[in-house]
């Protein structure tokens, strides 16, 4: 019984991505122009997409940025989130400068970026960076903030000084939430990948959408969709499955998307 | 003890004990077996052989209430006593209409229950406040709800927050109050559009042991006044004694019911006199004893 | 009591005064050219300036239109669907797994289909303002109203509430906190997104004039429109802040 509502629950975003697909294919054979393909021409030419070495290449550089940008944020947006939760003085500090970046659209900090960082990896990298920091501070730094003062003070009859009680006690109990900021971010350090190769129309799989909708090659735009769109999907799927793995112990709760950089 | 009862609430044992009622007298014990089309009258809420399975993972299926009869009369005081998990808080939201029995039915004046109803007030351990009104607009919204004109509505809501002693708090937010007074709103809330009984789940379980006292004779001296019908479900067994008319004592899951224990103690009750009382006292330790029994059998099978 | 929100309050003004200080430094001790970093006092008597010419009021109103337009549709929108998948299941069954494919979905990609289906102009960016901003206050709304207190409602059905009202008079109530908190995600997202769209392709707003500057390599006309919008975001969720603090005045810790 329970493995039936299994198969339900993995099954039932398959069938939602399928309606979704037969009512695009259903909206374009009724609109009947060029410069909307069918589902079906679009998926034909995901394929083609894929098969040519150089778009390739370009997909998975933007990929490798994107990978390199999200670990940087991570790495750097732990720490200093649980310190901001765990220290007064720290989040006092800290918590203005990261309120009056977080209005600010990151990828639009491309152009600056690299008038300063130039065209290449560095500027990209960057961008993505800042674009990933953000909620992963906020999380980390809620998640850190919500520990049982309690489960610390236990922790120090125990004889553990300030860091052992920051990575045996904090850091494991903020880690659901640690890793929802993570899954948000990753979902982030995608879109910040896609729009600032939109904005820099340098490289990448952001660039390839644009060129090609200036060659008017319709297929190829609404191919690009589909690609990104699915690595949207499963890396957010897989990173879901991760998470659930790590953190089985905690109660499911809430989760928002923040959906856009 | 059934006789005693019987002698007890005759109206003449009444008057002499019950100083300040103000509604007619109304006999009000029944054991709920056998009852004669006269006591049948008299029967305010009936339940009639009720069963409820919940649902857990696929086929599983946990009986929580089984064959549950009992009637509670026009304007008795009925505690529901029982351990954690028996269901004796379910066996309240089926009286309530909040929850379908599985099998079974509740009657509330002879008709079916089939859902909520103002006829039917509870009062729940969580309170239930709506955060998002003030103490006037909780206890306003079931008169509003029930057609009253808005200055009607206030003036009278005005009197029940003065009744439950909570002058001056009329603007207040739930938040700002503790648990005691918000308690104290939720009964006001309740009472407001004069439901005919009043269902009670471990109202007072989340308080502290003062003022669970003062409430536990807070509520005794509303109901004295009117004597509406209560149906109380805690876990305490000085509380069910001290409140009630009837209580009954339900076994651990499945919940049934092992006995049926009227209360033959003078009305109104004085707290300081009761605990001296050694009729009140051997109630709570024959109610207690009867609970242990129950655990041992559900040990030892 | 007093004395030490002041300090609170200066010691997050520091990092802000910190980086002031060092973008200053920078430009006054030559570090950095005037043409890649321009000193701040500059920018800010180029935004005061900006301010007062009625072109780039145009871009600002605008941008603005984009921004409410697809906000609010995304508002109406999000809040409709949550509180519909919340209450009946069938709606749920139909929402959960859209929602599950779409929410993680860089909506950003979806810009040029926009643009191809619905023009250059207001239409396409407000779309995609809507779609970014439509998940966030989604999400919440359902949550929120999913786990509204059981006894809450029946406290008002035991009251004499019709069933229908019950969706207005209690959960849409007590799903206000999250309501508001995904309202106030959307929000920024809307003025994040709608900026980018217009550097993406567009012909006026506030992203464009930034896109302009940036061929021209005039750098102190790029960082105007990026405060601006930057201020804008701050303003819009500072009024989405009071508005929520005053609604939830009986809400415990808001």
């Amino acid at each position: 019984m329970t493995s039936a509502r299994n198969i339900i629950a993995t099954l039932s975003p398959l069938l939602a991505c399928l309606g979704l697909l037969a009512v695009w294919q259903v909206v374009a054979l009724w609109l009947d122009t060029e410069s909307f393909p069918t589902a079906w021409h679009a998926l034909q030419t995901v394929p083609q997409i894929l098969g040519d070495p150089e778009q390739l290449l370009n997909i998975l550089d933007s990929i490798r940025r994107m990978v390199i940008g999200f670990s940087l944020a991570v790495l750097i947006s732990i720490p200093l989130g649980l310190a901001m939760g765990r220290s007064a003085r720290v989040s006092a500090f800290f918590n203005p400068l990261l309120m009056m970046i977080y209005p600010v659209p990151k990828a639009a900090l491309m152009p600056i970026i690299m008038l300063w960082l130039g065209v290449g990896d560095a500027s990209k990298t960057l961008v993505i960076f800042l674009g990933v920091s953000l909620p992963v501070i906020y999380h980390s730094f809620q998640g850190a903030k919500a520990v049982e003062e309690k489960m610390l003070w236990s922790g120090a009859a125990m004889g553990l000084n300030g860091l052992q009680r920051m990575l045996r006690i904090v850091l494991p109990a903020a880690l659901p939430e640690i890793l929802t900021g993570c899954r948000t971010g990753l979902v982030l350090a995608l879109i910040t990948m896609v729009t600032s190769e939109m904005i820099a129309r340098q490289s990448g799989a952001g660039n390839i959408l644009f060129n090609a909708m200036d060659m008017a090659q319709y297929d190829t735009v609404f191919a690009m969709i589909i690609i990104i769109g699915a690595l949207g999907i499963v890396l957010d799927a897989a990173f879901d499955k991760l998470r659930w793995r790590l953190v089985k112990w905690a109660e499911p709760h809430q989760e928002i998307l923040l959906g856009a950089s | 003890m059934r006789d005693k009862v019987r002698k007890l609430s005759s109206p003449s044992e009444r008057r002499s004990t019950g100083g300040r009622m103000q509604v007619p007298l109304r006999p009000e014990i029944d054991t709920g077996t056998g009852a004669t089309s006269d006591e049948r009258a008299r029967a305010m809420i009936e339940i009639d052989r009720v069963s409820k399975r919940f649902e857990t993972s696929g086929r599983k299926s946990h009986l929580a209430l089984a064959d549950i009869n009992l009637t509670v009369n026009d304007g008795a005081f009925v505690s529901i006593l029982g351990p954690s998990g028996c269901g004796k808080s379910t066996l309240l939201y089926i009286v309530g209409g909040f929850v379908a029995p599985s099998e079974g039915v509740a009657r509330m004046k002879g008709a079916a229950i089939t859902g909520p109803g103002p006829d039917r007030g509870p009062v729940f351990q969580e309170f239930a406040l709506f955060p998002w009104k003030t103490v006037l607009g909780n206890v306003m919204y079931g008169l509003r709800q029930q057609g009253v004109k808005r200055t009607e509505a206030e003036a009278q809501s005005l009197r029940l927050i003065e009744m439950v002693g909570l002058k001056g708090f009329e603007h207040f937010y739930p938040k700002e109050l503790s648990g005691g007074m918000k308690q104290r709103v939720a009964i006001a809330r309740t009472l407001a559009y004069r439901p005919s009984v009043l269902l009670m789940d471990e109202p007072f379980g989340a308080l502290d042991a003062h003022t669970r006292t003062r409430l536990q004779n807070d509520l005794l001296n509303i109901w004295e006044r009117d004597r509406k019908t209560v149906l109380f479900v805690t876990h305490s067994v000085e509380e069910a004694v001290f409140l009630s008319d009837k209580v009954v004592v339900m076994t651990r899951a499945p919940g049934r019911i092992k006995e049926i224990v009227d209360i033959d103690l003078s009305r109104p009750r004085v707290r300081a006199e009761l605990l001296l009382d050694s009729r009140y006292q051997k109630y709570v330790v024959d109610i207690e004893r009867m609970i242990d029994d129950g655990r041992d059998d559900a040990e030892h099978p | 009591m007093s004395t030490q929100r002041l300090a609170t309050v200066l010691m997050g003004a520091l990092p802000i005064l910190f980086v002031l200080a060092i973008w200053q430094a920078l430009c006054s001790f030559g570090f950095a050219p005037p043409s890649l970093l321009p000193p701040p006092g500059k920018v800010f008597l180029r935004l005061a300036q900006q301010l007062g010419s009625l072109g780039f009021l145009d871009d600002i109103l605008a941008t603005m239109i984009r921004l409410f337009a697809g906000f609010l549709i995304a508002v109406v929108l999000g809040v409709g669907i949550g509180l519909a998948a919340a209450v009946v299941p069938a709606i749920n069954a139909v929402v959960r797994p859209l929602v599950q494919v779409l929410a993680p979905l860089p909506k950003v990609a979806l810009y040029p289909a926009l643009i191809i289906l619905f023009g250059f102009d207001h239409a396409s960016k407000i779309t995609l303002v809507t779609l970014d901003a439509l998940f966030p206050i989604l999400l919440s709304t359902y949550y929120g109203a999913s786990m509204v207190e059981q006894k809450l409602v029946w406290s008002a059905l035991a009251a004499g509430t019709p069933r229908w009202q019950i969706l207005f008079k209690v959960i849409a109530p007590a799903a206000l906190p999250s309501i508001l908190t995904g309202c106030r995600i959307g929000l920024v997202i809307s003025c994040i997104v709608v900026f980018l769209a217009e550097m993406i392709s567009s012909t006026d707003g506030l992203g464009h004039l930034l896109v302009g500057a940036a061929r021209t390599f005039q750098t102190v006309d790029m960082f105007v429109p990026l405060i601006t919008i930057s201020l804008l975001g701050l303003m819009l969720n500072g009024l989405l802040y009071g508005l929520r603090k005053y609604l939830l005045r009986g809400f415990p810790e808001v």
